[in-house]
């Protein structure tokens, strides 16, 4: 274990660093990509004196949006169609003041497919706790969606762990695609 | 039927379904970047098993630090397959391991254990 001075040193020096930031990255996502920054940012977590529940639900919202970014975006380096191996660019960013982390992510999307987020997204800022838990129980048990390539329970399990209701936004980006972001707090 | 085993990854569990003892095992993260072709062989496999054993006690242990929305999915539907079997005259127990902070990993346990009712839940909370 460390002493407090000895973690007093343990901050980051690097330049573009600061105690706030756990991480941030921009650029390619892929699952080997994720594997190695979810690395990352399970040992910045276990430096901050944050409890093993909220660290467990950083780390799943870290995955869920990382991961929606490798299956979603716009911005896509390989075919797409191709269905495995996939490398998109999105960024997502980890940061932590005053005891709240919010952990937010980037990536471009098809107009089209802004279209079917929104509709998925609005109801999850508006429910309560309670209708969020409610919602997930029934997704679980629905069949899996035929268009989704994970199990369309992503967004409800950020939800589910966000402590304020979850915030999104759409803006006009580069190559007619809109940029979305989404942001979870906890 | 053979075992089939599978060594964990950073982000695949270790598998150890070893059905000629009817003892299974899921340990280690799970967020694969496809968790229904991860978990697809899986559920061949022990659904195959499944249709040929009678009368008989599976024991079935979860011991996964994390498993991200996709996986959850198919775990879901993993122990659906097993309830399926208990209803039909087996015995199937599941030990069902838990980080103590772990609330998410505990309620999808509880949540198993109300919806597979024929499934014997044991849930095992672990310091970490």
């Amino acid at each position: 274990m460390n002493t407090p001075a000895e973690h007093e040193s343990n901050k980051p020096c690097f330049p573009g660093l600061d105690p706030n930031l756990i991480f941030f990255y921009a650029g390619y996502f892929s699952q080997n990509i994720i594997n190695a920054i979810g690395d990352a940012v399970r040992l910045r977590l276990e430096q901050t004196e944050t409890s093993g529940s909220a660290r467990r639900k950083i780390f799943s919202t870290f995955i869920e949006m990382a991961q929606n970014i490798v299956h979603y975006s716009s911005d896509s380096l390989t075919p797409p169609d191709q269905a495995t191996l996939e490398m998109r660019a999105g960024s997502v960013m980890v940061s932590h003041t005053d005891n709240t982390f919010h952990i937010i992510c980037a990536n471009p999307v098809d107009p089209s497919f802004a279209e079917q987020l929104k509709p998925l997204l609005e109801p999850l800022r508006l429910m309560s706790m309670e209708q969020i838990k409610d919602a997930y129980r029934k997704t679980l048990r629905a069949e899996t969606d035929e268009n989704s390539k994970g199990a369309g329970l992503g967004f409800l399990t950020i939800a589910k762990d966000s402590s304020a209701p979850i915030e999104y936004g759409f803006e006009p980006a580069a190559n007619g695609m809109q940029m979305f972001t989404l942001k979870a707090t906890i | 039927m053979e075992k089939f085993y599978l060594a964990a990854t950073s982000n695949t569990p270790e598998v150890d379904f070893d059905f000629p003892a009817r003892r299974l095992l899921l340990k280690g993260e799970s967020y694969p970047e496809s968790a229904a072709a991860f978990y697809g062989d899986i559920l061949n496999k022990t659904s195959a098993f499944l249709d040929e054993t009678r009368e008989q006690t599976i024991h079935i242990s979860v011991q996964l630090n994390y498993f991200n929305s996709s996986s959850t999915k198919m775990l879901f539907s993993l122990f659906d397959r097993l309830n399926l079997a208990a209803e039909e005259g087996n015995t199937v127990v599941l030990d069902w391991h838990h980080d103590i902070d772990d609330e998410t990993i505990l309620e999808f346990g509880l949540e198993l254990a109300e919806d597979f009712p024929a499934i014997e839940f044991h849930a095992h909370a672990i310091e970490s």
